[in-house]
C-alpha cells in the first residue's frame, strides 16, 4: 500500500505541495520513498513548453553515456536545471551523484518533423537511454518529454523533501499539476523505477494496490507496444493501459475503465452498447484488473482521471475549491492544506472521475 | 466330464475370479439374472455324499453358481452381482495373476478392445504435484467464496486484437464498422463430446436435459457437444439447439439430418466442433462395434449394422493450411459465420505447430482450439492405442498457451483442455489449475458418466463400455439394460455434480482474490516437483 | 477541570501516532479526561482508553487519521471536526462517536456496542460485520446521507440508520450490493436502493420502528449539528428497513424432474426412434425387463419337474408353461434340466 496524490491548479504550484499533502498521510506508507511528477510547467521552464525536458538521475558516468546518446543523435541543450542540494548530515535519503533535468532543441533533420514523427523520436531515445544506463549500471531516466519534470528518490519523503529544498516554495519550480507518491515499498524491490508516479508519452499514472492480473497484464503488455517496459512495479500496468487505450487503439476514455474492470457479462447483456462492450471485455481479457487499486493520471490533454477496482478495496477522496482540485488518498491530506472547500467526492467502483482542464469535474458512471 | 488340457483357458487366466460362498446363497438367481456380460451360470455340481467308510459311493446334486470361462462371456469386475444378492453370497475378485490378454491375442489373432480409460497410469499425474499457492494474505484481500460474486463465464469464438477490432468513434462511442467472428461467453466447462451410439439414448438425453435445466433455471452457461453421431433432429428443432455444440469428424455421422433441419432451426447451435482426434487413441479413427450399432442408431447416423470405424482423418484434408481454410470454411459457412467453429485434436508433440498455424489464420474463422490429453476415456479404443499413445494434457496446454503469449496473441483462439479432468475425484481443481495453466475452459465426458453410476475404473474394472453390455446402461445398446438407467436421476446428479463444481471453482477463485476466471495466471500456482515447474513455468516450492 | 491541547505538527515535524498515543494514554494516567486534538491524520485517536475512575473521557479531534475510535470504550466521547478517513469507530464497544463530516471507508466496521453519528457520507462496506452481543446494548450507527458500496456485508447484528439526506442524485443511498451476507440486525433507509443483496428483504416500519427512529434522532441531529433536519427526516412515507431473510424463505429452484415434466419433449428426445416409455429396471427384474429369456422343448422333456421345484421365481406352471411377468432369466431352470429341455436366449 503507499499514499498517493494529484493536484491540479489554476495557479502555479511548487512541489511543498506534495510534501503537505502527503505529511498526515504517513501512516499510510512506509517511509521508504518520494516521487512526484509536474506537468504544465511555469518558472525557469515556462517557455519551454514546446521542448522536450529529459529527468534523469545517474553517476558521472550515466550523465556521459546520456550526453553521447543525445548529442549523436542531434539534440541540444537549451536549458539546463540542477536542484540545489541540502547535504545535511543525518538525512534518510540515498542520493544520486548527478540530477539532470535538461531542455533539449530538437535535431536539425526534425525542423519540419510532424508531432507524431517528434514524439517516436522522444521515445526511442529514452529507451536507448534507459537501456544504455540500465546495461552501465549508471542511472535512471524518468522522463523525456515536453513540458514534464520527474523526480524519484529512495528514501523518507520528508528528508528527500530537505535533500532537494523542496519544502519551501519557489517560483523558479512549479508547475499546474503535480502528481506524488510517498511509497511503501513495492511488494518487490526497492528500485527507483518502482516508484509511482510514472510516465509515459504524455500520459502519467500512479496507483494504490495490489494489480493482482499484474502477471498476466505484463505478458500481454510486453507485446503490445515497445515503450511498455520495465514493470517494476505492478502498477505500471494501469498506466500502459491508459496509454493503449488512448494514444494506440485511439479509443475514447471511458473505455478504459470499461478494460480494466469489465462489467459482468450478464449486465453487459442488458445495455445498450452491448456488442462493443463485449468485444472489449473478449479482445482486452488480458488487460482487467483484478485485485484493489485506485489509480490516478494525467492525460495528455491535462486531465485529472481517477478510477478504482471493482470491488472499491482503497481509499481515494476528492476536493476542490475553485481554482485547485486534489486527489488523494486519505481525507486527510486534503483537510491539511485546503480546509476550505466544496463537499468532497468519494469515487465509488463504477465510476471514472475527469478534472478537465478547466477544472470543472465530471463523473462517469461505467 | 469334458477333459482338460493345460493349454486351454483356465478360470486362474481370466482377470477377475468369482468368490462364490454356498453357504450363503439361496439359488434365487438373481446374480444370473443380473449379470450382463453372461460371466456366471447357475450349474449343477455332483458331490460325493456319503462317508468315505461307506462301501458304495453315493452322489448328490448340488445347484451352484459358477463363472463362466470364456474369451467372450468373462467376468469385467463390476460388481452387479454382489449388488444384487441378497445375503452377499457373490462377489468378484482381482485376479493379480491374470493371463487373459495373452490368452485373447494368443487365440483371437486380433488386438484386444476395451473402452473406459488407459490403465497404465502409473507415473502420477502432474496436476495433482500443482497447488494453488498465491493465497491473498495482506497483499490483496482474499475475497468470499459463498457471498461475493463471481463470474464464471470464457469467451468462445475467434477474438480479435483490440486494434483489429476496427471500432470507429461517434463522439464518445465507440461502434462497429465491420462485421467481427462470433463470440459467445460460455460456462468454462463444457460437456464433452460423446456420441449417440457410444453412449446410450439414455445417457445422451440425461445431459442434454442436465444442459438445458443449468442454462434455463440454474443461469449457468454450460455447453454440451453433441459427439459424432448425429443429433436427434426435434432437439435441432428446439431452442435447446442454442446449448448444443454440432461435432464433425472423419466419419461424418449424422450431417445428412442436420442439414435437413437447417431451415427449421429456429436457434443457431452454440458452435461447432471439428474433431480430429481424440486424447484416449490419438490418430485412430472413431470405433463403434456393431453389437452397439442399435437399430435408431442406424437410422440417426444413416449406416447397417456393421462395426463403424471413422478414419483416422478427414479424407477430404491433406494439410494444415488446407484444414483451415477448406474445413473451417465450410463450417463457418453452414451457419452463415454467425456460429463459432472450433477444432478438437489430441494432445499430441505437434499440438503447437497447429495452434501456431490455426493463430496464424488470415480469416480469423478458427473459433477454438480443444486439446485433448491422453488420460481421456473412450467408448472403444484398441487398448494398444488406449494405453500407449498419446500427450500428457497438461505440458501441451502450457506449450499451446505460450506460444501465443511469445507472440503477444493469449486469447485469441480460446483453449480448452480436457482429458482425465477428475481422474482423482477433484475435477474443479484440475479445471482450476489448467485455467490458471492458459485454458479457458475445460471439457469432460468421463465425469458425466462417472455421476450416471459408472462402475469402471482406470484398474481394469468392467471397461466394458465397446461391448454395448455396460451394465449401468450408460454405454450400453440393449434396449434391457439401457433401461436400468434413470434419466431423470442422472441428470439431476449431472446438474448437482456442476453446482458443487461450481461452488468448488469459488473456493479456489476466492483466495487468490479473482472474481473473473484466472486465466493465464500461472503465478497463482505452485509445484513441489523441479521437473513440473522448469516445463511448466511455475514457482517452484518446497 | 482542564482541556489538554495537543498540536501535533509544528514546522513540518509532524508527532508519530505512537508519540501521540502515548501522550494521551500519560495524560489520563494524570487524570485528564477531557482532550483537544489538532491531529495529523494519526491513527487511533480515542480508542481504547479509561479512566480509573470510570468517569467519562471526551476527545475532540480535528483532522485524525484512520480508526479514530477505533476499539472506543464505554464512557468515552469522539467529537470529529470535520471529516475522518477508514474505519471510524472500528470495533467500538460503547464510545459514542461524532464526525461532523463525512466518513471513509469501512466506517463501523464490527462495531459491536455504542454509538457512530456520521453528519456526511460514508464509504464503502461501511457498518460491515457489525454484531450484537445480547448481554449490552446493541451497536448504533447513523448516517445523514449516504453509504458506499458492499455496505452491511456480513452484518450479523446491530442498527444502522442511513437518512439519505441530499441523495437525490443517487442510484442508491446504499451504495450496489449492500447487505451480502447479512444474518442479523436491521438497517434502517431513506431513499432510492438498488442491487440490495438477495438475502435480505426490504419490509415497511412498524410502531416500534418509529419510535425508534423519533427518539433516536433528535440526539443523532444534535450531535451532527442538523437539527434543522429533524421534520424532513422523520416523514416515515420514505423510509423502510432491511432485515435477512428468513432460512426457509430462500427460493426452492424446480427440480430436473419438474422441468424435465414441464419443459422437455414429451415422449423423449428419441421419441421416434426407440420404444421407451420412461420405465427404469430394476437389475433381476423379472418380465419384459429381463435380460435372458428361457425356452421350453416340449420334445426333450422327460416331466421330471425339476425345473418347476428349483425355479426361484416360481414362474413355471405345472404344465411347464413360463410366466413371463415372474420370470427373471436366471437359467436355473436350464441348468437343473437333465436333458436340455430349457435353453436360455
Amino acid at each position: 500500500m503507499c499514499r498517493i496524490g494529484a493536484v491540479k491548479s489554476k495557479k502555479r504550484m511548487h512541489p511543498s505541495i506534495a510534501l503537505k499533502l502527503m505529511q498526515s498521510q504517513q501512516e499510510g506508507h512506509d517511509d521508504s520513498g518520494f516521487a512526484f511528477v509536474m506537468q504544465d510547467l511555469g518558472g525557469i521552464f515556462e517557455n519551454y513548453k514546446e521542448l522536450p525536458l529529459l529527468s534523469m538521475a545517474a553517476t558521472v558516468e550515466g550523465t556521459r553515456l546520456a550526453e553521447d546518446i543525445l548529442r549523436e543523435i542531434g539534440f541540444s541543450r537549451v536549458m539546463q536545471w540542477s536542484p540545489e542540494i541540502n547535504n545535511q548530515k543525518g538525512l534518510k535519503i540515498e542520493a544520486m551523484p548527478n540530477y539532470i533535468f535538461e531542455v533539449l532543441q530538437y535535431p536539425r533533420s526534425f525542423k519540419h518533423a510532424t508531432k507524431q514523427e517528434k514524439e517516436e523520436l522522444l521515445i526511442d531515445t529514452a529507451i536507448k537511454i534507459r537501456k544504455t544506463l540500465e546495461e552501465a549500471k549508471a542511472g535512471y531516466i524518468y522522463s523525456f518529454w515536453p513540458d514534464v519534470l520527474t523526480l524519484k528518490e529512495i528514501g523518507s519523503p520528508k528528508d528527500i523533501g530537505i535533500y532537494f529544498n523542496l519544502w519551501e516554495g519557489n517560483a523558479d519550480l512549479t508547475a499546474g499539476i503535480i502528481t506524488a507518491q510517498c511509497r511503501q515499498n513495492t511488494n518487490y524491490d526497492i528500485v527507483r523505477y518502482a516508484a509511482h508516479p510514472f510516465f509515459l508519452e504524455g500520459y502519467t499514472g500512479l496507483a494504490n494496490g495490489e494489480n493482482t492480473f499484474f502477471e498476466k497484464n505484463r505478458d500481454y503488455q510486453q507485446k503490445l507496444y515497445k515503450g511498455y517496459i520495465g514493470f517494476e512495479s505492478d502498477s505500471q500496468c494501469l498506466l500502459y493501459t491508459l496509454h493503449y487505450i488512448r494514444k494506440i487503439l485511439k479509443w475514447p476514455l471511458k473505455y478504459f475503465k470499461h478494460t480494466i474492470t469489465p462489467l459482468s457479462y450478464d449486465e453487459i447483456t442488458t445495455r445498450k452498447d452491448r456488442e462493443i462492450l463485449l468485444r472489449i471485455k473478449a479482445s482486452l481479457a488480458n488487460l482487467e484488473i483484478n485485485g484493489p487499486n485506485t489509480f490516478l493520471a494525467v492525460t495528455p490533454e491535462k486531465e485529472l482521471l481517477c478510477v478504482c477496482d471493482s470491488k472499491k478495496l482503497r481509499p481515494v477522496v476528492i476536493g476542490k475549491n475553485k481554482d485547485t482540485v486534489i486527489m488523494t488518498s486519505e481525507v486527510a491530506g486534503l483537510n491539511d492544506i485546503m480546509p476550505e472547500r466544496d463537499a468532497d467526492i468519494y469515487p465509488n467502483e463504477r465510476e471514472t472521475i475527469i478534472v478537465k482542464d478547466d477544472l470543472t469535474i465530471e463523473r462517469w458512471l461505467q | 466330464m469334458a477333459s482338460i488340457n493345460v493349454n486351454e483357458l483356465q478360470k486362474s487366466d481370466l482377470p477377475w475370479i468369482i468368490e462364490y460362498d454356498e453357504s450363503k446363497c439361496i439359488q434365487c438367481g438373481k446374480c444370473t439374472a443380473a449379470c450382463s456380460f453372461n460371466a456366471i451360470s447357475p450349474c449343477v455340481e455332483f458331490r460325493k455324499s456319503n462317508s468315505i467308510n461307506s462301501p458304495d459311493r453315493k452322489f448328490e446334486k448340488v445347484l451352484v453358481i459358477k463363472q463362466n470361462i470364456s474369451l467372450d462371456n468373462y467376468c469385467r469386475g463390476c460388481g452387479m452381482c454382489s449388488n444384487v444378492c441378497p445375503n452377499g453370497a457373490i462377489k468378484a475378485v482381482r485376479n493379480k495373476d491374470d493371463k487373459y490378454s495373452v490368452a485373447y491375442r494368443a487365440q483371437k489373432a486380433d488386438s484386444f478392445k476395451k473402452g473406459g480409460r488407459s490403465n497404465l497410469n502409473t507415473e502420477g499425474r502432474t496436476l495433482d504435484k500443482i497447488k494453488i499457492g498465491r493465497i491473498s494474505q495482506m497483499t490483496d484481500p482474499s475475497l468470499d467464496a459463498q457471498r461475493h460474486t463471481f463470474e464464471l463465464r470464457t469467451p468462445f469464438g475467434r477474438v480479435l486484437k483490440a486494434d483489429k477490432l476496427n471500432f470507429d468513434t461517434c463522439g464518445e462511442v465507440l461502434y462497429e464498422t465491420t462485421s467481427l467472428p462470433p463470440v459467445s461467453w460460455i460456462y468454462p466447462i463444457i460437456f464433452g463430446d460423446m456420441s449417440i451410439g457410444a453412449v446410450s439414448w439414455r445417457m445422451w438425453e440425461a445431459v442434454a436435459i442436465a444442459t438445458a435445466y443449468l442454462n434455463e433455471v440454474m443461469g449457468i452457461p454450460v455447453r454440451m457437444c453433441t459427439g459424432e453421431g448425429g443429433i436427434p433432429t426435434k432437439l435441432l428443432k428446439s431452442r435447446y439447439a442454442k446449448y448444443m455444440i454440432l461435432q464433425i469428424a472423419s466419419g461424418h455421422f449424422g450431417w445428412n439430418r442436420i442439414l435437413k433441419a437447417m431451415p427449421d432451426m429456429t436457434e443457431d447451435p452454440a458452435g461447432i466442433i471439428i474433431k480430429i482426434g481424440q486424447g484416449a487413441k490419438p490418430g485412430d479413427g472413431g470405433l463403434l462395434q456393431a453389437s452397439k450399432v442399435a437399430r435408431y442408431v442406424q437410422e440417426i447416423r444413416g449406416v447397417p449394422k456393421a462395426d463403424l470405424l471413422s478414419p483416422p482423418t478427414h479424407q477430404g484434408l491433406y494439410s494444415i493450411e488446407e484444414s483451415v481454410q477448406k474445413m473451417f470454411l465450410s463450417m463457418n459457412a453452414a451457419f452463415n459465420f454467425k456460429v463459432p467453429v472450433a477444432v478438437k485434436v489430441a494432445a499430441s508433440v505437434t499440438s503447437v505447430s497447429v495452434y501456431n498455424n490455426l493463430l496464424r489464420d488470415p480469416y480469423n474463422i478458427v473459433g477454438g482450439f480443444f486439446l485433448d490429453g491422453l488420460a481421456a476415456g473412450t467408448g472403444a479404443a484398441h487398448e494398444i492405442s488406449l494405453n500407449h499413445t498419446g500427450h500428457p494434457i497438461t505440458s501441451k496446454l502450457r506449450d499451446c498457451y505460450l506460444t501465443a503469449v511469445k507472440q503477444g496473441r493469449q486469447g485469441e483462439i480460446p483453449l480448452f483442455a480436457g482429458g482425465g479432468l477428475g481422474q482423482t475425484g477433484s475435477f474443479a481443481a484440475d479445471a482450476f489449475k489448467l485455467i490458471c495453466l492458459g485454458a479457458n475452459g475445460v471439457f469432460t465426458g468421463s465425469m458425466l458418466l462417472e455421476t450416471a453410476g459408472c462402475v469402471g475404473s482406470d484398474t481394469g474394472k468392467c471397461n466394458a463400455c465397446n461391448t454395448g453390455l455396460c451394465p449401468a446402461g450408460i454405454a450400453a445398446q440393449n434396449d434391457n439394460l439401457v433401461k436400468r438407467l434413470d434419466v431423470d436421476k442422472v441428470a439431476q446428479n449431472i446438474v448437482n455434480y456442476i453446482l458443487a463444481t461450481d461452488i468448488e471453482l469459488k473456493k479456489l477463485m476466492a483466495p487468490i482474490g479473482c472474481s473473473s476466471l484466472p486465466i493465464g495466471r500461472s503465478d497463482a500456482l505452485i509445484t513441489v516437483d523441479k521437473h513440473i515447474s522448469n516445463r511448466l513455468d511455475i514457482q517452484y516450492a518446497c | 477541570m482542564t482541556v489538554c491541547k495537543i498540536k501535533t505538527l509544528k514546522n513540518n515535524t509532524r508527532m508519530s501516532t505512537q508519540e501521540l498515543l502515548q501522550t494521551i494514554s500519560k495524560k489520563i494516567e494524570e487524570g485528564v479526561t477531557d482532550f483537544d486534538i489538532e491531529a495529523c491524520g494519526q491513527h487511533d485517536i480515542g480508542g481504547s482508553s479509561w479512566t480509573k475512575s470510570g468517569g467519562s473521557l471526551t476527545f475532540r479531534i480535528t483532522n485524525p487519521g484512520q480508526r479514530v475510535g477505533a476499539m472506543a470504550m464505554d464512557g468515552t466521547k469522539i467529537i470529529v471536526e470535520g471529516s475522518a478517513p477508514a474505519d471510524v469507530g472500528w470495533l467500538n464497544s460503547g464510545a459514542e462517536i461524532t464526525v461532523k463530516g463525512d466518513g471513509g471507508d469501512t466506517s463501523a466496521h464490527c462495531a459491536a456496542g455504542g454509538k457512530i453519528y456520521i453528519g456526511g457520507r460514508t464509504g464503502t462496506r461501511s457498518g460491515a460485520l457489525m454484531k450484537h452481543d445480547p448481554k449490552f446494548e446493541p451497536p448504533e450507527f447513523w448516517v445523514l446521507k449516504n453509504t458506499g458500496s458492499f455496505s452491511f456485508e456480513f452484518m450479523s447484528g446491530g442498527i444502522a440508520v442511513i437518512c439519505g439526506y441530499d441523495c437525490n442524485e443517487l442510484q442508491s443511498v446504499l451504495g450496489n450490493r449492500s447487505c451480502v451476507g447479512m444474518v442479523g440486525g436491521t438497517v434502517y433507509v431513506r431513499g432510492r436502493i438498488y442491487g440490495l443483496a438477495s438475502c435480505v428483504e426490504t419490509v415497511k416500519l412498524n410502531k416500534f420502528d418509529k419510535d425508534f427512529l423519533k427518539s433516536g434522532m433528535k440526539h443523532f441531529l444534535q450531535n451532527i449539528g442538523r437539527t434543522e433536519l429533524e421534520q424532513e427526516l422523520l416523514d416515515f412515507s420514505d423510509w423502510c428497513k432491511i432485515v435477512p431473510l428468513p432460512k426457509e424463505s430462500k427460493i426452492n429452484k424446480i427440480t430436473v424432474k419438474e422441468f424435465k415434466a414441464a419443459e422437455w419433449f414429451k415422449d423423449g428426445l428419441f421419441g421416434d426412434l426407440v420404444e421407451d416409455n420412461g420405465e427404469v429396471f430394476s437389475l433381476a427384474q423379472p418380465g419384459k425387463a429381463r435380460l435372458r429369456t428361457p425356452v421350453w422343448n416340449k420334445t426333450k422333456c422327460v416331466n421330471c419337474k425339476l425345473c418347476i421345484k428349483n425355479c426361484p421365481q416360481k414362474a413355471i406352471k405345472e404344465n411347464y408353461l413360463l410366466i413371463d411377468e415372474k420370470c427373471i432369466g436366471c437359467g436355473i431352470c436350464s441348468a437343473v434340466c437333465p436333458v436340455n429341455a430349457w435353453t436360455i436366449s
